[in-house]
């Protein structure tokens, strides 16, 4: 038993698991938007006439779903996720799931292709948004992969029982990451599609993954010394996780990203080969960015004694 | 309005862990979950050393952080101020302990050991409605409810809550230091007003939280 503690204590309700569901979801709805903010989702490939960059959008945010309810303690209630929406980020998560893969999917069906017809093409809507239909249904997914990118984030930033969690900063790092990994997959799938990265793509992804590394920072020198949060840096900083923090989150994840994209914007000829360093460090460093963040999640003590020199024998249970 | 709370006078807490035991018969709480343990610490080195105690629980929250983050609506905040959790509408997400600051909530994880006897529904369906908080869902979170089946109990049979012991938290009736106080914190002639009165007011745990506890401490070391 580890509740109920005079000392820090870490927080183990959630890690990889979540940390994966966090990271696909982050990818699966930035990919919806970036193929489209780029203009990319045509010209790309496509798989049974609907487009790779949706493709892996869909199959992002189901394998994330998917690890969700199997990580609930009872997954085949997971359906009452849906119910209070009036206050949890959960139950809004949820939604915007949901939301996203019909709608998203709607969008997409009259390309479907099938043994060569296309079964749904008489559907009312131009699946590339072209009319009002069309673009009706992209802005609604659209707004539900923006909600499906940010609210892991804004999950952990809600509570303040743990400090490290509880800052606007966090849903801002997941929401930044996740557009810089979607944009650099979609780099990828370009480069693999045999088009050229674009200098304005670079220059993107260059901003994105500043802003993420100013994000971590300041997040970081903020509040250090609150109790609990003090503890979380501790670790990231000086403890285990010094080494895949400031190694794969920061460096590999933020700093050379930055400086690989602008250089990427202006060598025209090392470009897609730099797209693709970018998408190889960006994933994985997004991926640790949020499994840290779990890990590092300290409670507080319950109570500081007022006596300095006390030392905690932890809960006792009478034996 | 009736707002349940309970009063913890810290300084005369003789560490029996009465409450501890008593909580667990009453409430046949899963397996590694202790919803009312006491938490003792050293003070001091020899040979001027002693040992403090701070019995804690659910802080059953006026503004919740379990009841805002649950997603299935499986916790629940009645109107008398006891938050409850409803263990066959929890979907085992665990947001509640996440967010709660206190650890109070605890995950009945199915780890190939065997529930105490009698309280888990699937090996005992039987169990009577008497009972049913004694039943414990595997792959759902559970907590201290105030002993919420006794208070239910002595209101509905006219016995004063937080004096009849039937009608009253096994741990405050159990504890043989009386240093448990429970009683209508909306009420200003309650026995936990006026103790908080006397001792000029109540302290909570983690106040940083601003989660507005129910349950409060005077004597805090």
């Amino acid at each position: 038993m580890d509740q109920f503690n005079l000392e820090a204590r870490t927080q183990r309700v959630w890690d990889i698991n979540h940390a994966i569901w966090f990271t696909l979801m982050g990818v699966g709805g930035g990919v919806f938007l970036a193929g489209r903010i780029l203009n990319l989702t045509e010209g790309l490939g496509q798989v049974l006439g609907i487009p790779t960059v949706d493709v892996v959008s869909f199959l992002a945010i189901a394998v994330g779903g998917a690890i969700l309810v199997a990580d609930l303690g009872r997954p085949l209630q997971a359906w009452r996720a849906f119910v209070n929406v009036r206050t949890s980020w959960i139950s809004w998560g949820a939604w915007s799931d949901l939301i996203f893969l019909v709608v998203a999917g709607l969008l997409v069906l009259p390309a479907l292709s099938l043994g060569g017809s296309e079964p749904f093409s008489g559907l009312g809507w131009d699946p590339h948004g072209g009319d009002g239909g069309g673009l009706a249904l992209e802005i609604v997914a659209g707004v539900a992969a923006v909600v499906v990118m940010t609210y892991a984030g804004a999950v952990l930033a809600r509570p303040r029982s743990i400090p490290y969690w509880n800052s606007p900063a966090v849903p801002l790092q997941f929401l930044l990451s996740s557009a810089a990994m979607s944009v650099a997959v979609v780099m990828l799938i370009e480069v693999i599609a045999g088009e050229p990265v674009s200098p304005g793509q670079m220059v993107l992804l260059g901003l994105l993954t500043a802003g993420l590394a100013v994000a971590i920072v300041v997040h970081l020198v903020t509040r250090a010394d609150a109790p609990g949060k003090k503890e979380s840096l501790d670790r990231l900083l000086r403890g285990r996780h010094r080494t895949v923090f400031t190694g794969t989150v920061l460096a590999a994840g933020t700093v050379l990203p930055t400086v690989l994209s602008f250089a990427g914007a202006a060598a025209g000829d090392a470009r897609d080969a730099l797209a693709v360093i970018c998408c190889v460090l960006l994933v994985p460093g997004g991926f640790w960015l949020r499994l840290l963040t779990l890990r590092v999640g300290i409670f507080p003590p319950v109570h500081i004694p007022s006596t300095a020199g006390s030392r905690s024998t932890g809960v006792s249970l009478g034996g | 309005m009736t707002r349940w709370g309970m009063v913890i006078d810290a300084a005369r807490c003789v560490g029996c862990q009465a409450c501890t035991v008593a909580c667990k018969t009453e409430n046949q709480s899963p397996l590694d979950a202790w919803y009312a343990p006491v938490i003792e610490w050293e003070e001091g080195e020899f040979p001027d050393a002693t040992l403090n105690y701070l019995p804690v629980l659910c802080n059953h929250c006026e503004d919740a952080p379990c009841v805002t983050a649950c997603p299935s609506g499986a916790l629940k905040r009645r109107d008398d101020g006891i938050v409850i959790a409803d263990e066959e509408v929890c979907i085992g997400s665990r947001a509640c302990m996440a967010a709660c600051p206190y650890g109070a909530l605890h995950y009945f994880e199915d780890r190939g050991t065997v529930a105490v006897e009698g309280a888990d529904a699937e090996a005992s369906p039987s169990v009577p409605e008497r009972y049913a908080h004694q039943r414990h869902v595997r792959g759902a979170v559970s907590k201290c409810t105030y002993c919420a089946h006794k208070i239910d109990f002595g209101l509905e049979n006219g016995l004063e809550v937080g004096v009849h012991p039937l009608a009253t938290p096994a741990c405050v009736v159990t504890c043989p230091a009386e240093c448990r106080i429970f009683g209508d914190l909306d009420d200003a002639d309650s026995n936990v007003s006026r103790y908080l009165a006397e001792h000029g007011g109540g302290e909570v745990l983690r106040p940083d939280a601003k989660t507005l506890p129910s349950t409060q401490y005077v004597g805090l070391p």
